[in-house]
C-alpha cells in the first residue's frame, strides 16, 4: 500500500473515530444523524478493507484457482457462478427482514448511544465474520447446510440442537413478527384495507405469471407495485368512508385470528398462487424502500432527538423491561449479529459464487450493509419527539389507556407530550390515534414518513408515506410468516412420515392440511399470547425472540470456531472465540434473568406468582391463563438454554480432544480441483 | 451503463428469470408455458423448503 493510501485509510479510520466519539460523548446540543451515518460507514471501511481482508488472506487462505462448488457442481438450477455484485444482492434480499429494523427501534428506548455502538460494534467484530465464515466453510463442503456442517464438525448432537433450536426460533419468530403485524393494523382501516388488498394482488400476479404472461416477473411485479400503490391510495377512501371503514377497523384479536387463517391458508395452497409472487413484490419493495430511506436521510440530515442514554438505562424501561446490559444486546439481533443468517450464508449464497474471493464482500460486505440498514432505523426512530416515541411505543397496561392518562405518565418520565400534539400527528397520518401501537412498525413508519415528506410532498403527503411504510413492512412480514408456515409444515411432516408413511407425503392432502395446522396452531398459541398480555406482548415476545436468534448465532460460531481450530490450532481462535464468548454471557444473562428475576416485570415465574397472588383475592379465567402463559414462557426460554448448553459443552468437549491431539478430525473440505473458469479468465 | 445493466441483471436474479434462461439453455428447449410451468414448480418447491430470514 502507498503511502498516498495509507493516508485515505487513516483518513477514513480517524473520520470512523472521531464521529463514534462525537455520537459518545457530544451531549451540549442535538446530534445530527449525519454523525451516526459517518461513524457507520467509516467504520465498516475501514473493517472491510483490513479486517475482512485479514480474515480471508490469512485464516481462510481463499483462493481463485480453487472451483468453487457453483462450478464444480453446476446444474443451471441451484448450483451455477454467478456475477459477484448479483450473488451480494441476493445474498442481501435474502437476509434482510424485519428484524433490523424493528430491533433498533426497540432499543432505542434506552437513547441512540447503546444501540448505536452495538450495531457497528456487534457487526463489525460478530455478524459479519459469522455470515463470512460459515459462507466460507459451506462454500468449501460444496454447499452444505448449517445442521450439516453441525452434526460433521462437532457431532449429532451438534446437529440435532441445531435443528431443534431452528424449529423453535421460528415458532417464536413467525408470532413476534405477526405481533407486529396486528399492533401496526389494530384500529386502522387505511392500514388493514391497503395490508388485504395486498392478497388479491398476489393472487392476481399468481394468474398473471401462471396463465397469461408466464416467465416475465419483473413485468408481472411492476403490475403488482402499480396496484399496490393505488390500494394505498384507495386505503384513505375507505378510512374516510363512514360505510367501509368499520369493515375494516378491526381488533387486535381478530387481526390475529385473520392472520392465522392467512397464515393455514398460504401454507396450504400452491406456491405459485400466493407466496411466491408476494415474495418477488415484497423483495423488490424492500431493495428499494432501503435506497429510499439512505436518500431521504442524506438528503434531510435530521437532527436526533432522542438523548444518547435515556433513565431506562437503568431497566425500567416502558417498551421492554431489563437493564442495557443484557436486554439491549438481545433486542438488537439482526443489525448486529443474527443467527438466522448462517442459514441463508449455508444455503443458497455458497451454490452461486464463482471465485473464493468473492465470499469476502458477499458474506462480510452483505451483513455490513444489513447494520447500515439497522442505523437507518435507529435513525428513523430517534428523529421523532422522544414524548411522542414513547406515547407510540408504550403499552396502554403500563401509560394507561386514555390519552390524559398516557401524556401524563410520559410527562412525568421528563419526555413532555400532549395529547394535543398526538392527536395532530394521528390526523396528519390518517389514523385515529397513535397511542400505544407497539412493536415498532408504527413508530419506524412515522420516522419514514417524516424523512420521506421532507424529502418530497411536504405534510400533505405524510398520510401516504406512513401508509407506504406499514405497507412496506407488513408486506415482507407476511412473506416471512407464510413462508415460515410451509417450511414448519414439511419439517413436521418429514417427522410424521416416519410414524405413517402417507402423512410425509407432501402431496396428500389430509397430511397438508394437518400439519399446516399443527404449524399454525404453534406460533398461534403464541400470537394470541401476546394479543391478551396486558402489557402488549412485544414485552415478553420479542426478548424470547432475541434470545432464540442470538443462540442460534452461538451455534453456528461453535461451528466457525471448530471449523477455525481445525485448521490452524489455537492461532486465530480470537476471531470465533470473542464474540461467541460475548454472545453466550448476553444470552445466557437474559436467558436467566427471563426466567428468573424476581421482577414481575422482567421474569417470567416471578410474573406467575405475581398473577397467582391476584388470582387469589379475583379468581378468573383469563388470569389463569396468563399464569399458565408466562410459564410457557419461562419453559421455553429454559429449553433454548439447554439446547444451546448441550452444544457448547459438546464443542468443548470436541475443541478439547482436537488440541490435546486424542482426536483425529481433518478438515472436512472437499478435494481441491483446478477452476477452469479462473484458467480461462486468465 | 454499466451500473445500469448490473443493476437489470440482479433483478433479474431476484425475479428468477435468469434462472429460467439458463434452465432453458441447459435443456436446449424454447420457452412455453409449460416449460415455464415446470421450471417454476421445481424452482419454487426448492425455494420455500427453505425459512425466511428474519
Amino acid at each position: 500500500m502507498g503511502l498516498l493510501w495509507v493516508l485515505v485509510w487513516a483518513v477514513v479510520a480517524g473520520a470512523g473515530a472521531f464521529s463514534l466519539g462525537g455520537i459518545a460523548l457530544w451531549r451540549h446540543e442535538p446530534v445530527n444523524s449525519i454523525w451516526l451515518i459517518v461513524a457507520a460507514a467509516c467504520c465498516y471501511a475501514t473493517a472491510y478493507r483490513f479486517y475482512a481482508r485479514f480474515i480471508a488472506a490469512r485464516v481462510m487462505a481463499l483462493n481463485d484457482r480453487r472451483a468453487t462448488p457453483a462450478e464444480r457442481l453446476r446444474n443451471g438450477h441451484d448450483f451455477e457462478p454467478t456475477d459477484k455484485w448479483i450473488v451480494f444482492g441476493h445474498h442481501f434480499a435474502a437476509i434482510a427482514g424485519p428484524g433490523p429494523l424493528v430491533g433498533p427501534v426497540l432499543a432505542a428506548q434506552f437513547g441512540y448511544l447503546p444501540g448505536t455502538l452495538w450495531i457497528i460494534i456487534g457487526a463489525v467484530l460478530g455478524g459479519a465474520v459469522q455470515d463470512f465464515l460459515i459462507l466460507f466453510a459451506s462454500m468449501r463442503r460444496d454447499g452444505k447446510s448449517l445442521g450439516q456442517m453441525a452434526r460433521e464438525e462437532i457431532g449429532t448432537v451438534g446437529g440435532f440442537t441445531a435443528l431443534a433450536t431452528v424449529l423453535l426460533i421460528m415458532m417464536i419468530l413467525l408470532a413476534v413478527v405477526a405481533l407486529v403485524v396486528v399492533n401496526a393494523l389494530k384500529g386502522s382501516a387505511w392500514a388493514t384495507f391497503t395490508i388485504a388488498a395486498t392478497m388479491p394482488i398476489a393472487v392476481i400476479m399468481g394468474l398473471y405469471l401462471r396463465y397469461w404472461r408466464p416467465g416475465k416477473v419483473l413485468e408481472c411485479s411492476a403490475v403488482g407495485f402499480v396496484l399496490v400503490l393505488a390500494a394505498i391510495v384507495a386505503g384513505q377512501w375507505v378510512a374516510e368512508s363512514p360505510a367501509l371503514a368499520p369493515l375494516f377497523t378491526l381488533g387486535a384479536m381478530a387481526l390475529a385470528i385473520a392472520i392465522i387463517v392467512y397464515g393455514f391458508l398460504a401454507s396450504a395452497l400452491p406456491v405459485w398462487l400466493l407466496l411466491a409472487p408476494r415474495d418477488y413484490l415484497s423483495t423488490f419493495v424492500k431493495l428499494g424502500v432501503v435506497v429510499m430511506l439512505a436518500v431521504g436521510i442524506l438528503f434531510v440530515r435530521p437532527d436526533l432527538k432522542l438523548p444518547a442514554l435515556t433513565r431506562f438505562v437503568d431497566g425500567t424501561g416502558p417498551i421492554f423491561a431489563g437493564k442495557v446490559f443484557p436486554f439491549c444486546f438481545i433486542t438488537i439481533a439482526c443489525g448486529a449479529i443474527s443467527g438466522f443468517h448462517s442459514l441463508i450464508s449455508s444455503g443458497t449464497t455458497p451454490k452461486m459464487i464463482s471465485k473464493e474471493s468473492h465470499a469476502s464482500s458477499v458474506g462480510y460486505g452483505s451483513m455490513l450493509l444489513e447494520s447500515f440498514v439497522a442505523i437507518m432505523a435507529m435513525i428513523a426512530a430517534c428523529v421523532l419527539q422522544p414524548g411522542v416515541y414513547f406515547a407510540v411505543n408504550a403499552p396502554a397496561g403500563i401509560v394507561g389507556a386514555a390519552p390524559a392518562a398516557a401524556v401524563a405518565t410520559i410527562t412525568s418520565w421528563g419526555f413532555p407530550v400532549t395529547a394535543a400534539q398526538m392527536a395532530s400527528l394521528a390526523k396528519d397520518v390518517g389514523e385515529r390515534t397513535l397511542f400505544s401501537r407497539t412493536g415498532g412498525a408504527p413508530s419506524l413508519a412515522l420516522g419514514m414518513a417524516h424523512i420521506f415528506a421532507t424529502t418530497g410532498g411536504g405534510r400533505a403527503l405524510v398520510g401516504f408515506w406512513y401508509h407506504f411504510a406499514i405497507m412496506f413492512e407488513a408486506l415482507f412480514i407476511l412473506t416471512i410468516i407464510d413462508a415460515g408456515t410451509r417450511v414448519g409444515r414439511f419439517m413436521l411432516q418429514d417427522l410424521l412420515g416416519h410414524v405413517a408413511r402417507p402423512l410425509g407425503r407432501t402431496s396428500w392432502m389430509p397430511g397438508v392440511i394437518g400439519a399446516s395446522a399443527v404449524v399454525v396452531s404453534g406460533w398461534g398459541y403464541f400470537l394470541i399470547e401476546g394479543v391478551r398480555d396486558p402489557l402488549g406482548g412485544i414485552n415478553s415476545l420479542w426478548p424470547l425472540f432475541g434470545i432464540a436468534n442470538q443462540l442460534l448465532a452461538a451455534i453456528a460460531l461453535c461451528v466457525g470456531t471448530t471449523v477455525l481450530l481445525k485448521m490452524h490450532g489455537m492461532k486465530y481462535l480470537w476471531i470465533t472465540a470473542a464474540p461467541l464468548a460475548w454472545l453466550v454471557t448476553v444470552t445466557f444473562a437474559a436467558a436467566w434473568q427471563k426466567i428468573f428475576s424476581p421482577l414481575p416485570a422482567i421474569g417470567f415465574l416471578a410474573q406467575a406468582d405475581k398473577l397467582e397472588a391476584a388470582m387469589r383475592l379475583h379468581p378468573s379465567a383469563a388470569t389463569g391463563t396468563l399464569i399458565f402463559n408466562a410459564r410457557l414462557d419461562a419453559v421455553f426460554c429454559g429449553v433454548l438454554l439447554v439446547l444451546v448448553a448441550t452444544i457448547l459443552a459438546d464443542s468443548l468437549r470436541v475443541w478439547a480432544g482436537i488440541l490435546r491431539g486424542t482426536r483425529q478430525d481433518p478438515v472436512a473440505e472437499s478435494p481441491f480441483v483446478i477452476s477452469q473458469l479462473q484458467m480461462e479468465e486468465s | 451503463m454499466r451500473l445500469g445493466r448490473l443493476l437489470l441483471q440482479l433483478l433479474r436474479e431476484l425475479a428468477d428469470e435468469n434462472a429460467y434462461a439458463r434452465h432453458l439453455k441447459a435443456r436446449a428447449v424454447p420457452h412455453s408455458p409449460e416449460e415455464w410451468r415446470r421450471f417454476s414448480n421445481t424452482r419454487l418447491a426448492a425455494k420455500y423448503a427453505r425459512a425466511k430470514c428474519c
